[in-house]
């Protein structure tokens, strides 16, 4: 039941790969704007322009462009930059490690925080706390991340000079704080929400009484029993919120300049550069695709009811 | 979009359902169960409120939101020229040209409203028309649909509807397109999980034995029962439309001057965090009382609907 399950998805994975190139190439191809004359130059003349546009194949018809695009994907080879001449492969390879330093700070931060507000909540029992930590969840989605961004960076770095408003540096500086604090926040709330909901479900359950009743402390109970127990839904929005987070993260590497992916993805849009655009897209759907997966196998790892195919 | 994936599992957990209650339950008592719901009632307000405001915009606004005022004022004998600070002039001061931000916040509340609705209406349009056909009709379309539902879900929303409004010119009606574009797959995935499980239903049996027409099958039996999941995804979908539609006008790619947008005026903002932090707080904080108040109707709505159902 589940290999097959697991195999089907394997085996699709290059297939949504190819759909999600093939749409990007669709999307892109219409955007306006010449290729060649802008890898020319201002004030190319029409002879260099046509040059560089039979250099590049875009004078081929688009059916042949779109096979070459195609073999060329298929190969690893994405082209070159139109803005800095480079394989594109290149670039995205310097700076994707940074997208994922900052995608991994932020979930990190989101789970802890979030995980043990939901457990506290648990804990307290209190009808009022109930209320406070809906409250708490839907204020932190409410929060339109560009503003919050701002917000962050007006109270911390141009009020309190506590951090720096913007820029990158390797490891854990303080250069990630701002960006992941934002990414983060609503991630947070929301799992502490999750967390809350599916241990109060099981609070009264037969296993929790079965606990109590060969003696274990309401401390073990909770810890051994209860959170275990409550991993399975917690799993699955972390990662389904995964995706949102990584949507979250153009507008994050925007706006505190950190040289990521989805920085890199709005510079190529702004300067129309399609080659890095089309790459930044796929390495953008592919880690999101590739995300869902490896939720999916956690997921059935978690639950051994969906392990052993019950 | 994103925010219509808040948590099913509180019921998912809970008690099973009661199926001679919910038989029993009178639909009459629908009205009153809404207005005893304080959350519905409250957010009920605030939406109604705002609608108010968005449609009396030219009344309700102190000032022309885009009359400019660069004459200076003069304080405690020295000239002083704007962003000037929240007055009782101006409750949320002005912006470089001097023009009243209250007045431009109201203007861009209509904008954002009608981008709301307007958008996540198609959305709904597109969303459940292939959402129903996938789960009703088998075979290759319902593979295709969910496919490319898959690939379409796997892009960054915000970078495609960027690209989208890049290629198209950045209006108010290419924005439109653009967030329709991007927002329907999460609604296809929503109504067909949905309409699988309403097929297999009994009633749906009966109605299919008795000599019920497909058409019959669908339009009597399937989609009324579908509809409240349809009003709650319609209303938890426009905040997200709100947001990003913001978002695109952030950045530049949304809705142009000089029609105000939220979003554009906390990025006029930006160059004068230092100075006129308000010009940033206060376009933001009405965003957040937009998307808080359709939130909490949601919240509710959503409540209510596993009250019903349990």
């Amino acid at each position: 039941m589940l290999s097959q399950y697991i195999l089907r998805r394997l085996i699709s994975f290059p297939f949504i790969l190819i759909g999600l190139s093939s749409v990007i190439f669709v999307l892109l191809y219409v955007l306006p704007g010449d290729p060649a004359r802008l890898m020319a130059g201002q004030g190319a003349t029409a002879q260099v322009v046509a040059s560089i546009r039979h250099e590049l194949g875009l004078d081929l018809p688009l059916p042949v462009q779109y096979g070459n695009y195609l073999w060329r994907v298929a190969h690893g080879d994405f082209g070159r930059s139109f803005q800095s001449h480079r394989p594109v492969l290149e670039e995205v390879g310097t700076v994707y490690p940074k997208t994922l330093q900052l995608a991994l700070a932020a979930e990190g931060l989101a789970v802890v925080a979030g995980v043990s507000l939901g457990l506290l909540a648990t804990v307290a029992q209190q009808r009022w706390v109930n209320y406070g930590l809906l409250t708490l969840s839907v204020l932190s989605l409410s929060l339109p991340l560009f503003w919050l961004a701002l917000i962050l960076q007006i109270l911390f770095s141009l009020r309190l000079h506590w951090l720096p408003p913007s820029g990158y540096q390797m490891g854990l500086d303080k250069y990630i704080v701002l960006p992941a604090i934002t990414l983060a926040l609503p991630t947070a709330g929301y799992l502490a929400r999750i967390t809350h909901a599916a241990m109060a479900s099981m609070k009264e359950s037969d296993f929790m009484r079965t606990a109590y009743a060969k003696g274990a402390t309401r401390r073990r109970a909770v810890l051994r029993h209860l959170l275990p127990n409550a991993l399975v839904p917690i799993i699955s929005v972390a990662g389904t919120d995964l995706s949102r987070l990584l949507a979250g993260i153009l507008i994050v590497e925007t706006i505190f300049s950190w040289p990521g992916i989805g920085k890199y993805a709005y510079d190529a849009l702004v300067q129309r550069d399609m080659p890095a655009l089309q790459a930044a897209v796929l390495v953008f759907g592919g880690t999101v695709l590739l995300v869902n997966l490896i939720v999916d196998l956690l997921y059935t790892l978690a639950n051994p009811t969906i392990r052993y195919g019950a | 979009m994103a925010l219509d994936s808040i948590p099913m599992a509180p019921s998912a957990f809970g008690p099973l359902p009661d199926l001679n209650d919910s038989q029993m339950a009178p639909r009459r008592s629908l009205w009153r169960e809404l207005r005893r719901d304080a959350l519905i009632v409250g957010s009920a307000i605030v939406i109604l409120l705002l609608l108010v405001v968005a449609l009396a915009a030219d009344k309700v606004a102190p000032y022309d939101p885009t009359a400019i005022d660069m004459k200076g004022q003069l304080i405690n004998g020295k000239r002083v020229f704007p962003p000037y600070g929240p007055s009782p002039a101006h409750w949320f001061g002005t912006d470089q040209l001097g023009r009243d931000i209250f007045s431009r916040v109201i203007f861009g509340i209509r904008t954002s409203l009608f981008i709301g609705v307007v958008v996540r209406g198609g959305v709904m349009l597109v969303g459940v028309t292939l959402g129903v056909v996938a789960g009703y009709w088998p075979g290759l379309l319902r593979e295709g649909i969910l496919r490319f539902t898959e690939i379409m879900l796997s892009f960054p929303p915000l970078l495609i509807a960027m690209a989208i409004t890049a290629v198209l010119q950045p209006s108010l009606s290419t924005v439109t397109i653009a967030l329709i574009l991007v927002g329907w797959p999460d609604v296809v995935r929503l109504v067909y999980g949905q309409v699988l499980i309403t097929r297999e239903m009994m009633y749906v049996e009966a109605a299919r034995s008795l000599g019920a027409s497909e058409w019959r099958i669908l339009w009597r039996h399937i989609l009324p029962n579908i509809i409240d999941l349809i009003v709650v995804a319609f209303s938890m979908g426009i905040p997200g439309a709100v947001m990003y539609e913001a978002g695109l006008s952030f950045f530049g790619f949304g809705i142009q001057p000089p029609t105000p947008s939220l979003g554009s005026i906390i990025s006029d903002g930006r160059g004068y965090m230092t100075v006129a932090p308000w010009y940033t707080l206060f376009p933001g904080l009405a965003l957040v009382v937009i998307v808080l108040a359709f939130n909490f109707l949601g919240e509710g709505l959503l409540r209510l609907s596993h009250r019903g159902q349990s």
